[in-house]
């Protein structure tokens, strides 16, 4: 594709533009759908892009082509070019990173034997089955095979390639129609995959949360399950962006060098990190990825950033870009020192959650929200758990963060419908969580 | 398309009892205006071919956006192979509805056709927004305001002799306000206008109306909110409020893919079971209706992703389940024909059962009538959070511009009235619903990977008695 990419930059340069990214994508994408035990559809996707950025005189504009004739490439850059030209510019527009970069290959991103790999219905049926055998009655889930190519060129100097490959599957395990639990295992090498776990814990929770009682209501200790804090992390991931907080979605804007988090708190963007579903060599202006902190100790450090935001902030990027909107590659809690077994013995009574869904915003710019549990949820006390159901989760992102108590030592990647950036995060115990139900 | 006839005939030749071809063609242009600050052109330009078949009671989907007879070939034989090895892990085969098909083609027309219109001028919709925003005065710091539009072309065929070809344009103005004032901050997020048609519908809708409207009840709200009663009062919810409630509490659980589990890894099930209609969900003055067919409405089609005819659905009649929405896998399962819901976003998405715009059904009350014997109540005009519970019984809606009624009349605004409620208590608790309906733009969201279709969402204002409500 560099040979398109090369077309698409000689022929843009020759029309007068400035800045010019060329991003090519060539993409391979299989899915396997399951619910009830059964296979509901398999699918496949074959997909050639290549999305580009151009600048005049900082009038910015993007597209994305998937016709790759020269004719067509021609004709795209001509019509963004008259487009452009009775346009105001974008005054807080200050360019794309100067190349080239060097990069460093990242373990464990690519792996032949998934492309090769020609029929993944086996690993459902072994994540159905381990489902099953936990005492789940109705099995539901995914199962995705992803190889991707990436072909990098800009105006700048930067040249750059990345494949890479992965394997993930999301299992929900049903015994009734309350009773329910939820497991995912996301990795980028097949020798890493592990369905059954996924399938294992699905069918674990499902059985554990067997006749529930109505939850009660009012503030508790809250054990997250990382699956459940995962979620969180993932919609606190677009907030973390300038982007957000310059359009008036983050409630971390106007807090640089602020405490927004309890002591134990240390949330960092990792782009380099082996085995990261979200993880790729470069950003989408060429800077190679890196491990950005945003939150260390409990204070608030930097948002994310790309080339032209950082210098409107008179900073450096932190290799995020999204050339409009920069974003997290793979969110990741720090874990703590505490065992599983620790921080469910810390709680006298309170609730342990194992997932949520549909967090919602009342007002993003302070952070009041709710969201939902669902599939196992447990009243903890003294060590014993009791099914509940039907409560939320009402409060506000910070005062979650600063009710942070303790951290689990292990951490788990978790990647999959709710949870669209990939989050490693371990248990999470918080103290005085806003808890509602329907009275009604 | 020579290359969709292509497709269903090498399905068919490769052993598939089932076959449809999908070519999608979307162009459009989307538009932000950051803080004033204009945030660069995104000009939108994507189409491709979806093809989806049966083999042995599997169903294999695959898609392309490289629109050569080769490429295509490989799609087809991916579906094939990927619909053959999934039939060996079923306990049924799948099989779809008998329906009727047709050769037709249809379109939207639009007055003022947004490709005619340079970006530039485009920019001025959102500037004007900005202009009568300063104009009131409020202070807002954060303001972020959007545009796109986009024509959508489709042509479906399948093996049983449906063509269908449409050519939809579709345009939308969306804003977030962040309102500043006396040291309180309120917010107006993710507001759309939304319409099927051209650049007239939007000059005639005038969203800068609705966004000053937004920061001056915001303000207000800041300098004279009070608190909400708590407690049981009556609440009249407005046509916005009421459009949530039907699209979240009726449409989502009607899904017969959902009643039936296919979504259960994702949005999740259903409180509605199959052996659920007939029965009473809402009081007697409930009706909420389903309608892909309403002219320029956001959620418009005249045909279904599965070359089934729309027409209205009654999800809930006189307060009675009456039908939920179907397409033809989940149609045969119940023993059904299709009522044409079936949807697909793109070309590289299958088609699943969704909504079109969901509405609560007018009544014969005047605005008036609704309030004037309300001792203590609440009129929730908007909302912010929402959320339900995954099974559709559990919801929350926090009002964002609400009053105070008091002895019939409409007082201060009050702050974050919450309805918490489950859907039979939400819906028995009806006992008026007023005459006038309006409509709200959304995007619904279901599917893997994830398919945000627009919607409507509205109807009529509606008044619920002895409603618990609840404050932050």
């Amino acid at each position: 594709m560099f040979d398109v990419n090369e077309f698409i930059l000689k022929k843009a340069k020759e029309l007068g533009f400035g800045d010019v990214v060329v991003l090519a994508h060539e993409t391979n994408r299989r899915q396997v759908r399951f619910a009830n035990n059964e296979i509901t559809v398999a699918k496949n996707w074959h997909e050639r892009k290549v999305e580009l950025f151009v600048e005049k005189d900082k009038r910015v504009a993007s597209t994305t082509i998937t016709e790759l004739s020269e004719e067509n490439i021609e004709r795209t850059l001509k019509t963004l070019l008259s487009n452009m030209k009775g346009m105001a510019p974008k005054e807080d527009y200050y360019g794309i990173a100067e190349g080239p970069f060097q990069y460093k290959d990242i373990p464990e991103t690519f792996d032949k034997a998934i492309v090769e790999l020609d029929e993944p219905n086996e690993y459902v049926e072994r994540a159905i089955n381990a489902a099953l055998e936990e005492g789940a009655k109705r099995v539901a889930g995914v199962l995705y095979t992803d190889h991707n190519k990436l072909y990098l060129t800009t105006s700048n100097g930067v040249e750059a390639f990345d494949e890479g490959t992965g394997i993930e599957i999301s299992v929900r395990a049903f015994i009734g129609d309350l009773e329910s639990g939820h497991g995912t295992n996301s990795v980028r090498v097949l020798k890493k995959f592990d369905p059954e776990s996924a399938g294992r814990k699905a069918g674990e929770i499902a059985r554990m949360a067997q006749n529930p009682e109505q939850g009660p209501e009012g503030h508790f200790d809250v054990i997250f399950d990382p699956l459940a804090f995962a979620n969180l992390l993932s919609y606190m991931s677009f907030m973390t962006s300038a982007y957000a907080a310059e359009a008036g979605f983050s409630f971390l804007v106007n807090k640089l060098g602020q405490k927004v988090a309890s002591e134990a708190v240390t949330i960092k963007d990792v782009g380099n990190m082996p085995n990261g579903y979200g993880t790729r060599k470069f950003d989408d202006e060429g800077v190679p990825t890196r491990e950005t902190t945003i939150i260390e100790n409990g204070t608030f450090k930097t948002f994310l950033l790309n080339t032209s935001l950082a210098r409107k902030y008179g900073t450096e990027t932190t290799g995020n870009a999204g050339l409009i909107a920069p974003h997290a590659w793979n969110v990741v809690l720090e874990p703590g020192d505490w065992s599983k077994e620790e921080l469910f013995s810390e709680v006298k009574r309170g609730i342990y959650i194992t997932n949520v869904w549909y967090t919602r915003f009342q007002n993003y710019v302070a952070g009041d929200f709710s969201t939902i549990p669902r599939d196992g949820i447990f009243l903890v006390e003294n060590g014993e758990l009791r099914p509940i159901r039907n409560i939320r989760v009402s409060d506000n992102l910070q005062r979650i963060l600063e009710g942070i108590k303790a951290l689990g030592k292990e951490s788990y990647h978790i990647h999959w419908w709710e949870v669209r950036t990939p989050v490693s995060t371990p248990y999470v115990l918080v103290e005085d969580v806003g808890i509602t139900r329907a009275t009604k | 398309m020579e290359l969709l006839e292509f497709a269903i005939e090498k399905a068919l030749e490769l052993g598939a009892s089932y076959a449809e071809a999908r070519f999608e063609e979307k162009n459009g242009t989307a538009l932000a205006l950051k803080n004033g600050s204009p945030e660069g052109l995104e000009v939108l330009a994507d189409k491709g071919i979806g093809i989806r078949v049966l083999v042995d009671g599997g169903m294999g989907f695959a898609s392309t956006n490289v629109l050569t007879k080769e490429s295509v070939a490989e799609a087809v034989k991916k579906a094939v192979k990927l619909a053959k090895a999934a039939s060996k892990v079923r306990n049924e085969p799948i099989r779809f509805s008998e329906e009727d098909f047709h050769r037709v083609s249809y379109k939207v027309k639009m007055k003022k056709d947004f490709r005619d219109f340079s970006p530039e001028e485009k920019l001025e919709i959102l500037r004007k927004v900005e202009e009568e925003v300063k104009a009131t005065g409020v202070n807002v710091p954060m303001r972020y305001i959007s545009y796109y539009d986009q024509l959508w072309k489709k042509v479906f065929v399948n093996s049983e002799g449906a063509y269908v070809k449409s050519k939809i344009p579709r345009v939308s103005v969306t804003y977030n306000l962040v309102v500043f004032e006396n040291g309180q901050m309120e917010q107006a997020p993710f507001v759309q206008r939304a319409f099927s048609g051209g650049l007239e519908l939007i000059e005639k809708d005038e969203p800068w109306k609705w966004a000053a409207k937004d920061v001056e009840a915001l303000k207000r709200l800041i300098y004279e909110g009070k608190k909400p009663p708590e407690g049981k009062v009556d609440l009249v919810i407005s046509p916005e409020v009421a459009g949530i409630a039907v699209h979240e509490s009726v449409g989502h659980p009607y899904e017969a893919d959902r009643i039936l589990g296919r979504e259960a890894a994702q949005a999740g099930e259903s409180f509605v079971k199959p052996d659920m209609l007939g029965e009473r969900i809402g009081s007697e003055v409930v009706t909420v209706i389903e309608d892909p067919t309403i002219p320029n409405s956001w959620g418009f089609y005249l045909y279904d992703d599965e070359g089934v005819k729309a027409r209205p659905r009654y999800l809930i009649r006189d307060g009675i389940i009456t039908e939920f929405l179907t397409n033809r896998e989940y149609a045969a399962k119940l023993g059904q024909k299709s009522n044409a819901s079936a949807r697909a976003l793109n070309y590289n998405r299958e088609p699943i059962v969704r909504m079109a715009n969901t509405y609560l059904a007018p009544g014969d009350h005047s605005f008036e009538e609704l309030i004037e014997d309300i001792k203590l109540g609440v009129y929730m005009v908007s909302f912010n959070e929402w959320n339900i519970d995954d099974r559709r019984y559990q919801q929350r809606y926090i009002g964002r511009e609400a009053y105070l009624i008091e002895n019939g009349e409409i007082k201060h605004p009050v702050r974050r009235p919450i309805l918490e409620i489950t859907t039979k208590a939400l819906w028995s608790s009806v006992d008026a619903v007023g005459k006038d309906i309006e409509f709200y733009p959304g995007t619904c969201g279901k599917g893997e990977p994830g398919q945000g279709v627009p919607v409507w969402m509205g109807g009529a204002p509606a008044r619920l008695r002895d409603i618990p409500l609840r404050r932050p």
